[in-house]
């Protein structure tokens, strides 16, 4: 049975190598250092959003916006705390087209989250 | 009429006003939200009808809901849904006239659809809201079954934003299983649900909503000083639905 | 005993035959859940007063015949009747394969059937859904432990086998609960419908176990002594009797008082009458009777078969009954008042007939759980190859 260790050490080896560079600071540093109104190179446009500043810092967002969304819902819906910053109603007032915002950058990474079916984002 | 009600009327002045005076500009006057709300825990939310100020013809509170909450009628009546409906019923005896009424949820305060819920998806919130947590409804319609009321409806076909529609209020998938709401998100956001702002407005000005467990509140006192009755009050389930004259 | 059990050669045309068409069932079952997961429930003939369909009768039938199935098992270990010892196998891997069909079919009928596992996730002990995700998978592992401890561990099948038994009771009766314990419902909230639900699964399991016995071993030119299957016959009198008694004692209640006078004489005269009288009482309890009781069917195998299928065919409707009756009887919101008018047919009874994609949906269960006793007595060794009675023994009474 001694076939299978190099295959374990491979996968290992791979599971660190990713992980690594998946991780919160590496991720949100590559991901973070595109042009402003714009995505990384090769990244999808985005459209610009109207107001000055996001509720956190791009990296921040690019990366955890859907702790705000997804996660913190079962607070706002069952605890009934509403959050105005972390709500997708807010979301809108500055990111106004889901199409060229939400669905571009969606799209690319290959996630189809359902908030859309039900919540109304222009 | 108390505090709460005036801080009501007046946030809705505001918005009005507000609305007439920037059309265009929305994002700039419209008042932003608070930053941060919760419920408050020992609040009662309850409504009281009365039914002899109900007229026969006046649909004020179920169109109210149906525009607010996004309600979809699929034009087949056995699955249309209905948060708020008109009921008109005459004693047995046939010796009174008929009356009608409206019939909502009635937030119980022991809800047999929370009880009989597998995923815990129905729930109530620390201020007696019954509410579904659309994000865990897995559809079984027990709830269904459990309702004394009808208050509930599984939704049968696929909707959408109507034309006209209020963008705040997300429409429910198919699959799931829906229900009156008490207009949470216009609680939250300190205003009365849209039925009794409605039948104050354009109807007859026979619904009072607030809070029980606050003595000062009108609820509580026209409950105290009123008889009222629920429906099915034996079943025990504690309704928060109060009606004067049935 | 142990090596007399064989494997059908399961080779034969007919056994192919069989193969196929409960897969092309289960395939047309299938179909019919891709299109209500991507169409909605609006296909249905469901209705949300009606929100529990044909489906729901399939599939709460299939799992209280499930838990009968294990009757047989039950007989030998827990009550020393030595002679079903050779079908204890066959009982165990019965119940496994109803359980999968109807849970199956219930699985399937979610309105969110990709959010299925929520339950497990989200747990609301108030609910007697929760409770019976509990009782099913417990029961699955109980009659797998069971099924194992006869192949291998013999010395544990008296205890496993024991606590089958006791779980199969609780099962049955949580089941039974789903409906009892609704306090809105008049036609079925009753502490009643639980032990009427174990009655019921006492009778059709036995009478489904009799029936695939007879039919597996007439099909395979196997040897199954006619004693065997009349010692069953009078194990489905008993339960038979069993069901009869709960049926009269509900009614008796309920019919005391001037409360349910309403209730009940719509149950009885109104529009699912004929599903109580003809489907319930007549193929559920007095048919079986008369035909097992009659001396020249109740000594034939034939007779035993029929008045077994007339007891299974009682079961769907019992389910049947207590669903749709049960959802359709109008509530009663305004004691002494009559409801006048209402958009949504408040004060009204509603009315359900099943369309295709439920009776599709509800035969895929049943195709399953054919499928899986199929498969299973063809590469198992469930069933011995002759079946026979232990020395001395007789059948205690003929009629």
């Amino acid at each position: 049975m001694a076939w299978f260790r190099p295959v374990v050490v491979a996968m290992a080896l791979l599971a660190v190598l990713f992980g690594g560079a998946g991780g919160p600071e590496a991720g949100a540093s590559s991901l973070g250092s595109g042009p402003p109104g714009g995505g990384s190179q090769g990244g999808p446009q985005l459209a610009k959003a109207k107001g000055d500043a996001c509720v956190k810092d791009r990296a921040w967002m690019r990366r955890n916006h859907m702790d705000f969304l997804k996660h913190r819902r079962d607070e706002t819906v069952r605890e009934g705390i509403r959050i105005r910053d972390e709500s997708l109603l807010n979301c809108q007032s500055c990111h106004t087209s889901r199409t060229e915002f939400c669905d571009r950058c969606h799209s690319f990474v290959g996630v189809q989250p359902d908030c859309f079916h039900c919540h109304n984002y222009k | 009429m108390t505090m709460d009600r005036r801080t009501v009327l007046g946030l809705g002045g505001a918005v009005a006003a507000g609305s007439l005076l920037a059309p265009g500009v929305y994002l700039v006057a419209a008042p932003k939200p608070p930053a941060r709300t919760e419920v408050k825990a020992g609040r009662r939310w309850a409504m009281l009808i009365d039914v002899n100020r109900c007229s026969p013809d006046c649909r004020a509170c179920t169109q109210a809901c149906r525009t607010e909450n996004n309600v979809p009628l699929f034009g087949d009546p056995e699955r249309d849904i209905h948060w708020i409906r008109k009921v008109e019923i005459r004693d047995k005896s046939h010796k009174r006239p008929s009356i009608t009424l409206p019939v909502l949820c009635n937030h119980c305060e022991h809800p047999p659809c929370k009880h009989v819920c597998p995923t815990a998806a129905t729930f109530q919130r620390q201020d007696g809201l019954v509410l579904v947590d659309m994000h865990r409804c897995i559809g079984c319609r027990y709830c269904i079954i459990a309702c004394p009321y009808k208050a509930r409806s599984l939704v049968y076909h696929e909707t959408h934003l109507p034309e006209g529609g209020n963008p705040k209020v997300p429409i429910r998938g198919k699959g799931v299983v829906e229900k009156c709401t008490f207009c949470v998100h216009r609680l939250d956001a300190g205003e009365e649900p849209a039925c009794v702002e409605a039948c104050n407005r354009d109807g007859d000005k026979g619904m009072i909503f607030g809070d029980l467990n606050d003595p000062e509140s009108t609820i509580a006192k026209r409950v105290l000083e009123a008889k009222t009755t629920t429906i099915r009050p034996d079943l025990g389930l504690g309704p928060q639905v109060y009606y004067k004259g049935l | 005993m142990n090596s007399d059990f064989t494997a059908i050669e399961g080779r034969s045309p007919g056994y192919w035959q069989l193969v196929v068409v409960l897969g092309v069932v289960l395939a047309i079952g299938m179909g019919a859940f891709l299109a209500v997961e991507f169409l909605g429930h609006g296909i249905t003939n469901m209705t949300n007063r009606v929100v529990w369909g044909l489906p729901h009768v399939f599939a709460i039938s299939l799992l209280v015949m499930a838990s009968g199935a294990l009757n047989l098992g039950s007989m030998s270990t827990v009550f020393a009747a030595k002679q079903y010892k050779q079908f204890g196998r066959f009982s165990a891997y019965l119940a496994i394969a109803l359980l999968s069909g109807g849970l199956m079919v219930l699985m399937l009928d979610l309105g969110r059937p990709d959010r299925m596992l929520l339950p497990m996730l989200h747990m609301n002990f108030s609910s007697m859904f929760t409770w019976n995700v509990f009782l099913y998978s417990g029961f699955f592992a109980l009659c797998f432990l069971y099924l194992w401890s006869m192949f291998e561990y013999h010395q544990f099948t008296k205890v496993v086998g024991s606590a089958a038994f006791g779980w199969r009771l609780i099962l049955t009766t949580g089941t039974g609960s789903i409906f009892g314990v609704v306090q809105a419902r008049d036609v079925f909230h009753s502490a009643i419908t639980g032990p009427t639900f174990v009655a019921f699964s006492l009778s059709s399991g036995t009478a489904l176990s009799a029936i695939l016995l007879i039919l597996t071993y007439r099909h395979t030119h196997r040897e199954l002594d006619k004693r065997l299957v009349f010692g069953l016959r009078n194990a489905l009198i008993f339960f038979t009797l069993l069901v009869l008694y709960m049926l009269v004692v509900e009614k008796f209640t309920k019919f005391y008082s001037p409360a349910f006078f309403e209730v009940e004489s719509w149950l009885l005269t109104g529009p699912y009458a004929w599903l109580y009288w003809g489907g319930v009482v007549f193929a559920g309890a007095v048919f079986p009777l008369a035909v097992l009781f009659l001396p020249k069917s109740g000594n034939s195998v034939d007779g035993v078969l029929l008045a077994s299928a007339s007891s299974v065919l009682g079961v769907f409707c019992f389910v049947g009954h207590v669903l749709i009756a049960g959802q359709s009887y109008p509530f009663d919101m305004f004691p002494g008042y009559e409801i006048v008018n209402s958009v949504f047919q408040d004060g009204v009874a509603a009315s359900y007939s099943p369309g295709a994609v439920e009776i599709s949906l509800g035969l895929g269960g049943v195709a399953l759980s054919g499928l899986i006793y199929l498969l299973g007595i063809k590469f198992f060794r469930l069933l011995p190859e002759k079946a026979v009675v232990p020395k001395g023994w007789e059948v205690p009474w003929n009629p």
